[in-house]
């Protein structure tokens, strides 16, 4: 049997035409590069 | 740098996957792929731009421009990410339109955590209105029908958010739950034996009773039916057909009687008619009878008269039988002459005759022959009702009495003290009539005129100059007068 509440929590607003500026900016760009960069360095 | 050409590898790996599953509509499993592949490689435009396609097919247009943003500023000339973002920017009214779903969609989601789940349902219809594609709207939409318990207004949403994004695992999780429900809708559908077929028909949903062909009926019951049936029409028939029929008849029973009536009536009336017509026959008829009779009887009487003429002309006739002959004549059938004649004979006979039955009377009556003293007084009262001065009425009362003619009797005594109140024969009267009502004194004392009138006058039976006949034989001329109710005898020497 589904719980109303908990299926409810699984959905999250959606994104509107005004916060597409803010997301961009929010989005995390990092990528495995970055980090294995972050490990070399962590290890040097 | 071979672990940059690893990572670049796994990217473009994951890119081709979520690639793969976006060709098949795998929504889900694309953005997961191509969200793993730009983990690996941020820089993989291809992938990005990827992303934000699938995201724009499941209706997150936001979502898909920042993907493509980011993708256009990553810097390569020959982007398509800056061809899809003018493509969206092209339609401007659309985008509102999305935009507008996607605050509805958002301000739903407010509503179902406040608990107002009919305003919730109204923003998501609002928003897939205006936006078809729209994943998510279908979703909440779906969990909330189903958790009011409109499983019927969910399925058609699942299908649809199914046919957007196949392995979406939410909608997976809907469908799985709407198909439990149905189990156990169905399970007690069973359970309570209800025959009902439910089916979409667009947005409606039709609840029907389900054809058996055959129904089940109880004996019991059919023939309750069939008794209660049987029942309501005798009743029907009873309370409605009957009377009128009844009414009917009698009407139709009135009509003719009231025809016979008038016919009746009609033939009572022609009846009196012709009992009217035959009355005045009988009475023309007994006009003519009577007329004959008289006629007869004036014959009769003219006959009579003149053998009367005939015999007291010649002299030679006795009193009494003239007289009776007289008596005979009816003298109102007589004209004038005749009853002249009529007179003038009776003059000079009734006097003889009437003396000559009188006396004979009382000899019958003092020998107990009363027929012959009855008979001798009636022709004596006949010509003279008040011989004696009523002794011939009292002795022919006597002489019925005595004979047993009470009825007549009582008439001549009455007779007698109606003409002749205060008298000695009156109370000789009043003592038969005593006699006949009380049976008071004995018959033997009632005694007739004529033994007291004996013992006082002589009459010609006692004188020698008279023979039995009362006539004169000596010398003189006989001549006896009736004058006022007495004899005067005188001789006239």
């Amino acid at each position: 049997m589904l719980d109303f509440e908990q299926e409810l929590k699984k959905f999250k607003p959606s994104l509107e035409v005004e916060d597409i500026e803010d997301a961009v900016y929010q989005e995390d760009m990092s990528d495995m590069t970055d980090l294995i960069k972050e490990i070399i360095n962590h290890t040097k | 740098m071979e672990y940059t050409e690893k990572i670049i590898r796994q990217s473009q790996y994951w890119y081709n996957d979520g690639l793969k599953k976006a060709q098949i509509k795998d929504i889900s499993g694309a953005i997961l792929s191509l969200r793993r592949s730009l983990k690996y490689n941020h820089k993989n435009i291809e992938a990005r731009n990827l992303l934000g396609l699938v995201y724009y097919e499941r209706g997150e247009v936001a979502e898909g421009l920042v993907e493509w943003i980011i993708s256009k500023n990553l810097g390569t000339s020959d982007n398509i990410a800056g061809y899809f973002i003018k493509e969206v920017q092209k339609s401007a009214e659309q985008l509102e339109a999305i935009n507008e779903a996607v605050k509805c969609y958002n301000q739903s989601l407010t509503f179902c955590r406040q608990g107002s789940e009919d305003m919730a349902i109204l923003q998501l219809k609002k928003a897939l209105d205006v936006h078809p594609s729209f994943l998510k709207a279908y979703q909440l939409l779906a969990l909330i029908y189903i958790h009011k318990g409109q499983c019927s207004k969910a399925r058609p949403l699942i299908k649809e958010a199914r046919k957007l994004d196949t392995t979406n695992v939410q909608t997976l999780r809907l469908m799985h739950e709407l198909s439990v429900k149905h189990e156990q809708k169905n399970r007690s559908k069973e359970e309570k034996g209800s025959e009902v077929v439910e089916y979409n028909l667009g947005n409606d949903t039709i609840i029907q009773p389900k054809y058996t062909g055959v129904k089940k009926v109880s004996v019991k019951s059919a023939f309750l039916n069939l008794i209660f049936g049987v029942v309501a029409g005798a009743l029907i028939v009873w309370f409605l057909i009957v009377p009128a029929v009844q009414t009917f008849k009698n009407d139709r029973s009135n009509k003719q009687m009231i025809g016979y009536g008038e016919q009746i009536n009609s033939l009572k009336s022609q009846i009196s008619a012709q009992t009217r017509a035959l009355d005045q026959y009988r009475k023309n008829e007994k006009d003519v009878v009577e007329n004959l009779e008289t006629a007869a009887g004036t014959a009769e009487s003219y006959e009579k008269l003149m053998t009367a003429n005939d015999q007291w002309k010649a002299g030679n006739y006795a009193a009494e039988n003239l007289a009776q002959v007289l008596l005979g004549i009816k003298k109102d059938s007589l004209q004038d002459t005749g009853k002249t004649l009529y007179d003038r004979i009776a003059s000079d006979v009734f006097p003889v005759a009437s003396s000559t039955l009188y006396s004979s009377g009382n000899e019958s009556y003092d020998a107990a022959n009363y027929d012959t003293a009855i008979r001798n007084y009636n022709l004596t009262v006949k010509m003279y009702e008040d011989y004696d001065n009523g002794g011939a009425l009292l002795n022919l009362g006597l002489a019925l009495l005595k004979s047993g003619d009470k009825e007549q009797a009582t008439t001549k005594f009455k007779r007698v003290i109606e003409l002749y109140p205060n008298t000695d024969k009156a109370k000789q009267a009043q003592a038969g009539l005593d006699f006949i009502s009380s049976g008071k004194g004995a018959i033997e004392d009632l005694k007739r005129a004529g033994e007291v009138i004996q013992s006082q006058e002589s009459w010609t039976q006692n004188d020698e100059n008279y023979d039995e006949e009362g006539m004169y034989t000596e010398e003189g001329v006989q001549t006896t007068e009736y004058e006022d109710g007495n004899y005067n005898s005188s001789i006239e020497e």
